[in-house]
């Protein structure tokens, strides 16, 4: 199964760098990336629009999948995904925020989603680290739902009070990849980096984690340190795919249940990374469909994935136990 | 004070000329949330022996082994694993000196007999680090002494309440730790079930394992252990079975008119279920 997504992966990358509006061949795309293709037009589409693009798609869509399935690993949840921690709801204040009532400051939107993501987190775990009971799945996912309620009503404020500006900010709640070249990723990719090597080592305190509290504590690990450690690794990760991709939330909910349920186990050893390969192929492929199918007309790539994926999710779901 | 008559018995059988005590706790108090569980208990544990840990419901069995285990905070007292002090101890240290076995896991979907004791083993290994051809070899010895190599491939939701219990101690035993504490493992079981999970343990002290076993079936914990320890309204009391279960004290804990017989591995509670008021 690896090997197939480790394939799906490369096609999906291949076709997402050569389809377009202008089709440039596998074998210039290569040439190029390579650095021996001169300085025709392709090579401008490849190098400046294409592969940061790609790039882009790749790195939102594995950390989309791993922030999934290490939430749901740690709250023991199947309903977990970066929403429930409010990291979603966050970003998306921060980015309608902007381009809302601030709209010369578009430049701002990733910052302010990174921004607002990671504040809705805090607040989350900040209260669910006090009073009684500190820690436990309950209070995280409960202060998570009202955190990402009250995020919400904010945004859903803002669009109401500022009407004529709403089709600006539907681009980034629907989500989808833009070609801003490599701007999005320059600030990002500290987040990217520090969350996914936080959830390497998260890998096997969760499979520890999946047999109850007292077996993760007989086996040397503090339950309540673990959550924590996988709450800020999922909202670095999300937090980070917001800023460059808007709200994907479906990718990280679904992706690790299609992997558990196709690869049949709940190892996170294969979860995790799988989740992670799964995601970015899933949005590469998404994201060359979504440009390719009615070109030079965009797709918003979001929904165009729900409609898409919620087929083959409940086709699977079916099989499932 | 309650209990005084027996200090001396324990003070016999933590003193006696045995191997080196890989467990010792001394005045361990819990409070939770102001309620006072734990005001002074003790607990001693040496190589190769059962001691089970019997008491009302609510009494702080649970608690006093928990808190040895490092799972519960003591609020006071002194906890020493093979002579090194609990507070200090974490993770893998931990993790090599006692497995806690929990009276019941969630069983996860998707994780069978076999992956859930390698999630055991992994205790011992670093963050990040391969699991060698000995934790291999660690895990299926852990499956062939708690005898679930039969059904190493099942899934651990379609297991029995007694399979699924021997497991949870494979899952302890894999983490090589010389102590094993199993928090009420046969109160969910049927008679058959229960007596072949309290064999399994009996073996396991018999072959060199330290084994603390919290229990509520007396006549079980007569013929199982080697010394008893009653937690009674915070405090311990302890000693070899036969002194321990006498009818003064079934009644005075237990609120039980009753008496216990032994003869070589049999033991039979007579208790009078029914009292003409």
């Amino acid at each position: 199964m690896i090997a197939a997504l480790v394939v799906a992966l490369l096609a999906a990358t291949g076709a997402s760098l050569a389809l377009g509006a202008v089709k440039v061949p596998i074998a210039e795309v290569l040439d190029i990336i390579l650095g021996k293709g001169g300085t025709g037009p392709n090579h401008q589409i490849v190098e400046a629009l294409r592969l940061p693009r790609t790039v882009e798609a790749l790195a939102v869509g594995a950390a989309l999948g791993v922030a999934g399935a290490i939430l749901q690993g740690a709250l023991a949840n199947p309903l977990a995904s970066p929403d429930v921690i409010g990291v979603t709801g966050g970003a998306g204040f921060g980015a309608i925020l902007i381009l809302i009532a601030f709209p010369a400051s578009v430049a701002l939107v990733p910052v302010a989603a990174l921004f607002f993501g990671l504040l809705a987190a805090a607040l989350v775990f900040g209260f669910a680290w006090s009073g009684r009971n500190r820690g436990s799945t309950g209070k995280i996912v409960l202060a998570g739902i009202a955190m990402l309620s009250l995020f919400t009503a904010g945004t859903t404020g803002l669009l109401a009070s500022f009407p004529e500006r709403a089709p600006s900010a539907l681009f980034f709640i629907a989500g989808g990849l833009t070609n801003a070249g490599w701007e999005g990723l320059k600030t990002t990719w500290p987040y990217f980096a520090a969350g996914g090597l936080l959830a390497a080592f998260l890998i096997r305190p969760l499979d520890r984690l999946a047999l109850g509290d007292d077996v993760a504590a007989s086996l040397g690990s503090r339950p309540q340190l673990i959550r924590l450690g996988a709450g800020v690794s999922a909202a670095l990760l999300a937090a980070a795919a917001a800023a460059v991709a808007g709200l994907l939330g479906f990718l990280g909910l679904v992706v690790p249940h299609v992997v558990r349920m196709a690869g049949g186990t709940s190892n996170q050893a294969f979860v995790v990374p799988t989740s992670a390969l799964g995601g970015a192929a899933l949005l590469a492929a998404a994201d060359t469909l979504a440009r390719t199918v009615r070109a030079p007309i965009e797709l918003p790539v979001g929904p165009f994935m729900v409609v898409l994926g919620v087929p083959v999710f409940l086709w699977l779901l079916r099989k499932a136990v | 004070m309650e209990g005084s008559d027996l200090t001396g018995v324990r003070a016999t059988a933590a003193g006696a000329a045995g191997p080196a005590p890989l467990l010792t706790a001394r005045d361990v108090e819990v409070t939770i949330d102001g309620t006072e569980i734990l005001r002074g208990a003790d607990l001693d544990l040496a190589a190769g022996e059962l001691v089970a840990i019997v008491g009302p419901n609510g009494a702080g069995k649970s608690t006093l082994v928990r808190a040895v285990s490092g799972l519960q905070r003591p609020t006071a007292g002194v906890v020493h694993w093979s002579g090194r002090e609990l507070r200090r101890m974490r993770g893998r240290e931990l993790a090599r000196a006692r497995a806690f076995v929990p009276q019941r896991i969630p069983v996860p979907a998707g994780v069978s007999v076999k992956e859930a004791v390698t999630i055991g083993r992994s205790a011992l290994l670093r963050p990040l680090g391969r699991m060698t051809r000995a934790d291999r070899a660690g895990v299926d010895g852990a499956m062939e002494r708690a005898g679930v190599t039969g059904f190493a491939e099942r899934a651990l939701t379609t297991l029995s309440g007694g399979e699924l219990q021997r497991v949870q101690i494979a899952i302890g035993l894999a983490q090589e730790a010389p102590v094993l504490i199993a928090d009420e493992p046969t109160s969910q079981l049927d008679l058959g079930a229960a007596i072949d999970v309290s064999g399994l343990l009996r073996e396991l002290a018999d072959s060199g394992l330290a084994v603390l076993l919290v229990v509520h079936d007396l006549a079980l914990a007569a013929a199982a252990a080697d010394r008893v320890v009653v937690v009674h309204d915070g405090r311990t009391e302890a000693g070899e079975p036969g002194e321990v279960f006498t009818p003064e004290r079934l009644s005075r804990i237990w609120k039980a008119d009753a008496h216990l017989t032994a003869e070589g591995g049999r033991t039979a509670l007579h208790v009078a279920w029914i009292q003409s008021r």
